[in-house]
Parts: C-alpha cells; sequence; structure tokens
C-alpha cells in the first residue's frame, strides 16, 4: 500500500451503535423464536411422491383457527364432494393471485343447492345486498415477495406430462397442504423463505434474489 | 491513526455480512411480517367481467385532461383501480405518447386534498342545498373555464343561451397570438403543423417540445424531423426554453423584441435572397424599413445571426417559421412562411367540424382581462368558475380579487381549493378526470374530425363527487334548455349525442368507440385564403441596460395547476433541474453587473410589486431579462403547492389593445435588489463540472456544427 493513501476515516460512535444493533438483533430473532415456539414449524416426514417429477417439500406448520365471516368448508367442497381447486380458484392458472371465486360462482350452485341452511342463508343475503364477504386471509406473503400461483400450476400441472387437471389437489397441496381436509382455511405450510428456497433447490427453481424479489 | 480498528470500511463490511448472515439464519422463522395469518382482508368480485382477472390490469381507453392537448390515454385498471396511464397509440394527436404531466392525472385522481362535498360560504353542505341557491341566484351567468371542446362545450353554449352571460376561457399559457396571425394570414386558425416535414424549423418565442401546442405531437415529429437528413432546428427566444435547449442556433432576443427580429428576418430574404411578399406592399414597406442595423439595435441579434437564419432557411426548403412571442411576430412568421413557400407544404389546411359546436373554445389571457374589465364594471352578475384559476393567474395590476368581489354570485366546480375557490360562494366538488364522462377535440395534431372521448376509468373515489357534464346538463335543464328532458345524466346524453355523430345507435359500435377512445365526425377540410395584404408592425422594446421580467411555462407545473403534485414539484425543471422551489434565471455577466451569485435572494421589483426568489445564473437568458417560471408561489392551493414566488403577480398586465400582447408574452421593467440572505439552490445534477473525469464525452461548437446536415 502506497504512503500517501489516505487514511480512513474513524467512524465516530461506532461502538454504541454496534452495541445497539446486536440488541435489536437479540430482541427480533427473541420475538421469531417465540413465535416459532407458538406455531412450530414441523419438520414432516418423507411425504409419497405425490407429484411426478417433483421433489414434494416436506415442511409443515401449525396455524391458528382464524374465524371467517361464513364458515366455508373445505373439507366437504374439495375432499368428501371431489370439485377441483381450480373450479373455484379459477384465477390461479393464469394470473399471479389465485383469487377468492367470485360470490356469482357460489350462487351458481347455492340459488338451489343447500338453501336451507344457515351460512348459505348468510351468504344470499350478503350476494342480494350487493356486498362480498369480507375473508380474513390465512395464506399471505409479504408484499416483498413476487409469487405467481401461474408459474408454479405451469411447472408441476399443467406443462408435466405425468399430471392431468384432475391432479390440481397434489400440487396445490405442495404450498397449502391438504386443503380438503380443513374447514374455511389452515395456513398449514410455513411459506418463510427457507421453505421457498429449499423447495426451489430441489426442484431446480430459480435462485436469483430478484426473480422473487422485485 | 485512531485507536479503534474500526473505520467506516470496516463498518460497512462487517454490516453487510452480519445483514447478511442473519437474513439468511432468519429464512425459516415465520416472523411477524412473514406469518399474518387473518390480519388482511381478502374481498372477493360479486360477479366480475369474463375478462376481469385479478392481479392482470385491463387496459381502457379515455383522455387525458392535463392540459389543453386533449391526448388520447390507456388506462391499466387493476382491481377496480386506476394504477397507470399511457398514450393511446390509435389517436393521433399523440400517437402512443404522453407527457409526464399526463403521467401524474393518477395523481391528481387520488389526490388526498380533493375536495369531498359541497360548501356553501365554506361551509359544509349537500348537493341539494348547493343546486337550490345555485337555481335561485345564478340567472344570467357566465362561464369561467379554461380551454373547453366537445360536448361539455356544447352543454355550456347551450345553458349562456339561456340567459345574457358569456364564455371566458382563460389560458395564460396558450398559442392565442399563432391562432389570431394564422386567421388573418391564412383563413384558418389552426392550420396543420407539418415538423416532420420541415427541413429546417425556427421558433420564435413558441416552445413546441415544452408547452405549445401539443408538445407530444411536436416531440414525435420532431424525432422524426430529426432523421436522416437530418432537419436544422433554430429558436429565437429571450430565455431558453426546452425547444431553444435542442435547437442548433439559439439566438437570444431582447425581451419584446422578438417581433423586430422577424421582420429584419423579413429584410434580409428581400435583399439579399430576393424574395419578396407578393401583393402585401404593407408587409414589404414593413421589411424594408426593419434595417438589420435597427435590429440589432432593437434587439441585439446581430447582422450575422439574422444571414444565418436566412441561409439556413432558403438552404432548407421546405422551412417552417413557428411563432408565438407576441401577435406582430406571429403575423410576421406567417408572411415569412408564404415567402418561403411553406404553406401548402409544412403548413396545410385544417379541417372545420360538420358540427361546429365541439370545435375547442381555446383559452387566452384576452378572456383573463376582459373577465376582470367586465367583473368590475358589474356587467358579471354570476359566474361558474371551473378548470382554471384566475385569481392566481391574474397580474395585479388587473385586481381580480374586486373583480371577483363585484361578481354577485360565483360557483365554483373544482377539484381542489385554490386562490379562486377561496373567494367562491358555492363550491361544487369535481370528480376527477379518471371519473368522468365527456369528449374533447383536440386543438392541435389530431386528424380531420377526431373526437377524443373520456371515460371513466373507475368508480369515484369520493362518492359525493359530479362530474362536470353532469353538473352542466343539470344547470341547462334547470334553466330550460330545450331537447335535455330526456337525458338522465350526462352518460345518456354523450352516448346520443355520439351515437348521433356516427349514425348507429347499436351498441356494439358504442362499445367499439369506447374502445378506440374516439370518434370521428363528419368534417370539412378548409382551404387557405391568403394574397391579402397584411400591416405588420412591432413593439418597442425595453432598451438596452434597462432589465425585464419575464416568465416562462415549463412542462410539469405548467400555469400553476400542477403545482399541487408532488410529482410535478419533484420533477426537475427542464432548464434549471430546480425542484420544490421558484427561482430568477439571470445572465452571468448581468448578474456580475448586478453583484449577486447563485443562491442570492433577490428582490425583484416591478410597477404591479415585488417578489423574493433565489437567483440561478445562466447563459441561455439574455443579459437584459430576469426569467422566473411560472405556476408556483400559490397561497391556496394545498401543503405541495407551498412553496415559491408567482411572476405572473407582478407582470404588467396587456393594456389596451388585447391583440397586441398576451401575458406570457409581455416583458415588464424590473429593478433587482439583493437581500443579503443566500441559500443553496437545490437542484438535481447540481454541479456542471464533470471533475476532469470526461463523464460525458463533448466536443467543442464549432466542430459539432460542421457535423450538421445544412447548417
Amino acid at each position: 500500500m502506497s504512503a500517501d493513501r489516505p487514511q480512513h476515516k474513524p467512524f465516530p460512535w461506532i461502538r454504541s451503535i454496534m452495541v445497539t444493533a446486536v440488541l435489536g438483533a437479540l430482541i427480533v430473532i427473541g420475538a421469531q423464536v417465540f413465535e416459532q415456539q407458538l406455531h412450530p414449524v414441523q419438520p414432516g416426514e418423507a411425504p409419497a411422491p405425490r407429484v411426478p417429477g417433483a421433489n414434494f417439500p416436506a415442511d409443515t406448520f401449525d396455524g391458528k383457527d382464524v374465524p371467517q365471516p361464513i364458515n366455508y368448508s373445505h373439507k366437504l367442497h374439495a375432499g368428501d364432494l371431489g370439485i377441483n381447486c381450480l373450479y373455484c380458484h379459477t384465477y390461479a392458472r393464469r394470473s399471479k393471485v389465485a383469487g377468492i371465486p367470485p360470490t356469482a360462482k357460489c350462487m351458481g350452485c347455492h340459488t338451489v343447492v343447500g338453501t336451507d341452511k344457515p351460512e348459505i342463508e348468510k351468504l344470499t343475503a350478503m350476494w342480494s345486498k350487493g356486498e362480498s364477504p369480507a375473508w380474513n386471509k390465512v395464506n399471505d406473503t409479504p408484499d416483498f415477495v413476487h409469487f405467481s400461483h401461474e408459474r408454479h400450476l405451469q411447472k408441476f400441472l399443467l406443462n408435466n406430462k405425468d399430471m392431468s387437471i384432475e391432479n390440481a389437489p397434489d400440487v396445490c397441496a405442495m404450498c397449502h397442504g391438504d386443503m380438503n381436509q380443513v374447514g374455511v382455511a389452515k395456513k398449514m405450510k410455513p411459506l418463510t423463505m427457507g421453505f421457498c428456497i429449499r423447495c426451489h433447490e430441489a426442484n431446480q427453481g430459480p435462485a436469483d434474489c430478484t426473480r422473487c424479489h422485485k | 491513526m485512531s485507536k479503534t480498528k474500526i473505520d467506516r470500511r470496516n463498518f460497512l463490511k462487517v454490516l453487510g455480512l452480519g445483514g447478511a448472515g442473519a437474513a439468511l439464519a432468519g429464512c425459516d422463522m415465520p416472523s411477524y411480517v412473514t406469518s399474518e395469518e387473518g390480519v388482511e382482508k381478502v374481498y372477493s368480485y360479486l360477479a366480475p367481467e369474463e375478462y376481469v382477472i385479478p392481479g392482470i390490469g385491463v387496459w381502457y381507453a379515455s383522455t387525458c385532461t392535463q392540459c389543453p392537448a386533449a391526448c388520447g390515454v390507456h388506462g391499466r385498471v387493476r382491481e377496480g383501480r386506476v394504477l397507470k396511464l399511457e398514450g393511446n397509440p390509435d389517436t393521433a394527436a399523440n400517437a402512443g405518447k404522453l407527457c409526464q404531466m399526463g403521467q401524474a392525472a393518477i395523481q391528481t385522481h387520488f389526490h388526498p386534498e380533493r375536495i369531498t362535498q359541497p360548501t356553501i360560504g365554506g361551509k359544509p353542505a349537500t348537493w341539494d342545498e348547493a343546486l337550490a341557491l345555485i337555481n335561485k341566484k345564478a340567472g344570467n351567468a357566465s362561464w369561467v373555464t379554461g380551454t373547453v371542446s366537445g360536448h361539455q362545450r356544447v352543454l355550456m353554449d347551450a345553458h349562456l343561451g339561456t340567459g345574457t352571460g358569456r364564455h371566458y376561457a382563460i389560458e395564460v399559457v396558450n398559442s392565442r397570438p399563432w391562432e389570431d396571425a394564422s386567421a388573418a394570414t391564412l383563413g384558418d386558425a389552426r392550420p396543420n403543423l407539418h415538423i416532420d416535414k420541415a427541413r429546417a424549423v425556427l421558433t420564435i418565442g413558441a416552445d413546441v417540445l415544452g408547452t405549445w401546442g401539443n408538445p407530444v405531437k411536436s416531440m414525435r415529429d420532431y424525432g422524426n424531423f430529426r432523421d436522416a437528413p437530418r432537419g436544422v432546428l433554430m429558436a429565437v427566444e429571450a430565455a431558453m426554453s426546452l425547444t431553444g435547449a435542442n435547437a442548433d442556433h439559439w439566438i437570444a432576443a431582447r425581451p419584446g423584441s422578438e417581433a423586430a427580429v422577424t421582420l429584419g428576418l423579413g429584410h434580409v430574404l428581400m435583399t439579399k435572397h430576393g424574395i419578396s411578399p407578393a401583393g402585401m406592399p404593407s408587409a414589404a414597406l414593413a421589411f424594408k424599413n426593419m434595417t438589420p442595423a435597427r435590429v440589432h439595435e432593437l434587439s441585439g441579434v446581430s447582422e450575422a445571426q439574422l444571414d444565418k437564419i436566412a441561409d439556413t432557411l432558403m438552404a432548407n426548403s421546405p422551412s417552417l417559421i413557428i411563432a408565438n412571442a407576441s401577435h406582430a411576430a406571429a403575423k410576421t412568421a406567417q408572411v415569412l412562411n408564404l415567402m418561403l413557400g411553406n404553406v401548402g407544404q409544412t403548413l396545410t389546411p385544417g379541417a372545420a367540424l360538420a358540427a361546429g359546436g365541439l370545435a375547442p373554445v381555446t383559452g387566452s389571457s384576452k378572456d383573463l382581462v376582459e373577465f376582470a374589465m367586465n367583473a368590475k364594471a358589474g356587467k358579471v352578475s354570476a359566474a361558474f368558475i371551473t378548470g382554471t384559476n384566475p385569481a392566481f393567474l391574474a397580474p395585479a395590476s388587473l385586481d381580480m380579487a374586486r373583480a371577483l368581489d363585484k361578481v354577485g354570485f360565483k360557483v365554483a366546480i373544482a377539484s381542489f381549493v385554490d386562490e379562486t375557490t377561496q373567494s367562491c360562494d358555492v363550491v361544487l366538488p369535481l370528480s376527477s378526470a379518471l371519473e368522468d364522462w365527456g369528449t374533447h377535440v383536440p386543438a392541435f395534431g389530431g386528424n380531420p374530425g377526431d373526437v377524443h372521448v373520456q371515460q371513466p376509468l373507475m368508480e369515484r373515489v369520493h362518492a359525493d363527487t359530479r362530474g362536470l357534464g353532469d353538473i352542466v346538463l343539470g344547470l341547462a335543464k334547470e334553466a330550460g334548455v330545450d331537447g335535455l328532458g330526456d337525458f338522465e345524466d350526462y352518460y345518456g346524453y354523450l352516448r346520443t349525442a355520439v351515437s348521433a355523430m356516427i349514425d348507429s345507435d347499436l351498441e356494439g359500435d358504442w362499445n367499439r368507440v369506447l374502445q378506440a377512445g374516439q370518434a370521428t365526425s363528419k368534417s370539412a377540410p378548409t382551404a387557405f385564403t391568403t394574397g391579402g395584404d397584411v400591416a405588420l408592425g412591432y413593439s418597442e422594446a425595453v432598451k438596452s441596460g434597462g432589465l425585464s421580467l419575464i416568465t416562462a411555462a415549463r412542462q410539469g407545473i405548467y400555469d400553476g395547476r400542477h403545482a399541487n403534485l408532488p410529482w410535478m414539484q419533484e420533477a426537475p425543471d427542464q432548464i434549471s433541474k430546480a425542484v420544490w422551489d421558484s427561482w430568477a434565471e439571470i445572465n452571468p455577466k448581468t448578474a456580475a453587473g448586478l453583484g449577486v451569485k447563485d443562491g442570492d435572494y433577490v428582490t425583484l421589483s416591478t410597477a404591479g410589486g415585488t417578489v423574493t426568489t433565489r437567483v440561478f445564473t445562466y447563459k441561455g437568458v439574455h443579459p437584459d431579462a430576469v426569467c422566473v417560471p411560472m405556476g408556483r408561489g400559490h397561497t391556496n392551493y394545498g401543503q405541495y403547492a407551498d412553496n415559491g414566488v408567482n411572476p405572473l403577480s407582478i407582470l404588467n398586465a396587456p393594456s389596451g389593445d388585447m391583440t397586441a400582447s398576451e401575458i406570457i408574452g409581455s416583458a415588464t421593467p424590473v429593478t433587482l435588489s439583493a437581500t443579503g440572505d443566500n441559500r443553496h439552490l437545490i437542484r438535481l445534477m447540481d454541479i456542471d463540472s464533470q471533475h476532469g473525469r470526461k463523464l460525458v464525452a463533448t466536443i467543442p461548437a464549432t466542430q459539432f456544427d460542421r457535423n450538421q446536415g445544412g447548417a
């Protein structure tokens, strides 16, 4: 190093700043550990190869029971009656968001089916007033994450030669768990960055930061 | 050497590594950010259109109303909200392009300071109360607007027809000198301009790339004009505009002397190049009398500079001269266009709409002065004011406050509180342009018969606002205009009127109009009527040595209507690159003579008053001129507009013969005195020096000239 190179200026208050930063980091990590204990990420067992050509993510998450305006049942509709996920969440293969089905779609059946049930009566009342239910969002990624349902369905379902559209629930289950076993909705996968990254690594998804954080 | 080993560089290293480590460790930690459950609400559509998909935008056509140019736009609508505007590629007036002011229409629309409910005397009221009061007291009302066209104008005319009021269309930034000169010399106020077909363009006080006519259209044509063979652009003006900054030859003329330069150009063309205004003895005489020596005396433009302009125009035919500095300059320029054979080549006849009532009523400061005079004389009993802000635009000498006071009953139809609405008896909350219906006929740049259609791009943000068309329709119905009784709202009226225009009332054809964003009205091409003698003149500019205050409109803040938009305040001025404040552009020589430097506060005193602002020294302004761009210095236009000074307030109002001059072209004698304060003017790209690093490659001006085609 040449002698005439100017010395870097010492940064004042460096120690107090670093101590504060460390304390802050400890508080943040502590809060996260606390949160994790409330809703532990379970390691999960090696799952059955449900989606051919893909490594199915093993992690699970025990989400809260979130009260909803209408006590809809995924178990009844998707499980017992076997309605395909994409019948109601029709936007999932066309857009970045899966979308809540339009009330008109519910009413397509429920003007004739189950009209005497109290939950359907609630829905019908909203429909006639021109309101849609205010659902509480259960699976949510932060605004700085760009996740596209369309792109993932293309890879694992629509462009997967070993899959047909009937297998949609298996693909959805990769990130949402088996929704045909629950009521309105429950978060069953952690949807953290670690979860995303492990799956991207196992399935040769893109690893650039900017593919999701844009 | 300090004791600690941690310097700034090491600190950043630690911060970077530590941050990355923490981020990786935290990837699996569902935090408050990544595991929100049941916090946000999610609503579904009730019964969406087939093509509506959440997360994917749908583009709808509409029309921009941010300035009088009326460009067609496409608006991206997603989940029921309009998010982005772009130019409509199908409208000839802007051909897919949109300027920064148009982009900022989104900000106007979602602005937090919108008026949300009617007020009477400043107190909240209901629409019923406000309309009842208006119906009682607003008989024989005049309309005070900006530029209006289309069916809004038709309804205003119908409403005016029921009383004795008149229409005042006020625009301080306007093309009135050019329009009047074109009407006088060619018999067509708005001939089509073909900048792209010209091989040389000379602008005289007309910022065609910035604010004059339709700048979006001009910029497109300018792009083609600069393609090979490269056209030559020349500009004569007192302070550099965006057009002047792009010009190959920029000629500084003393403020107010532009007409003399234009006449001198005629003199050189006659004497040196042997072309003369055929059949115009008066014009020929005026040219003959304006010798280059006299031009130099009046304007400071040398004979060599005049020769160069004349030589360039002769060597590059067809050319085009666009002048807007004054009525005299514009008229002279049109005579020069005739002499140079440009008429018919780069200036072609426009078209007259079969439904003449749709044609634009373009604004002028003549109407501003007349409104002030008539109001002070007690001739305006009531007024509806919309789309203009006379209290801000009027020079102090017009005493607009007293004029407005003398108007018996004033109704403002506005989206924002401003200097004018605060003195109005009733304020009606106006929908934003992106929530409203309308039709607009572009004054410049459209194809013959083009009628741009404005349709709402989303539901009203504030439920209690109403569209301009709906308000005017309601007033016209109340005033007993025939044939409007069947229409419940302006949409119904507009749809019927457009159906009649396109000779089809089929749903599909109406939808095609909405999809295209425009309809074509029947029109007939106009023909030029030339050959008559034209009397030309000029007004004496302030003598050399005396300073003149001039103002300029810049794209962005414009005439002040966009000063309440943070995007426009933050967008650097095209010339000074300053933001969020006013400044006075002064030639470095003049500044040295006055003993002031950059950032010094100076008080500018004219007969009309004083303003105090900072000096920005700049070579692109005539040594006898002080240029303070207009639009800032609002006193009551919301929190974002609360900066700068208003040079319009201390300009001389054009007096006497109103055809002589427009406010924007007027030069006002001014004296400067330093206050002693100095504060750095905040500018983008603050320092002009490249510190010897050759960040931008440059060549000397002499070398540059040799590269230019034809110059």
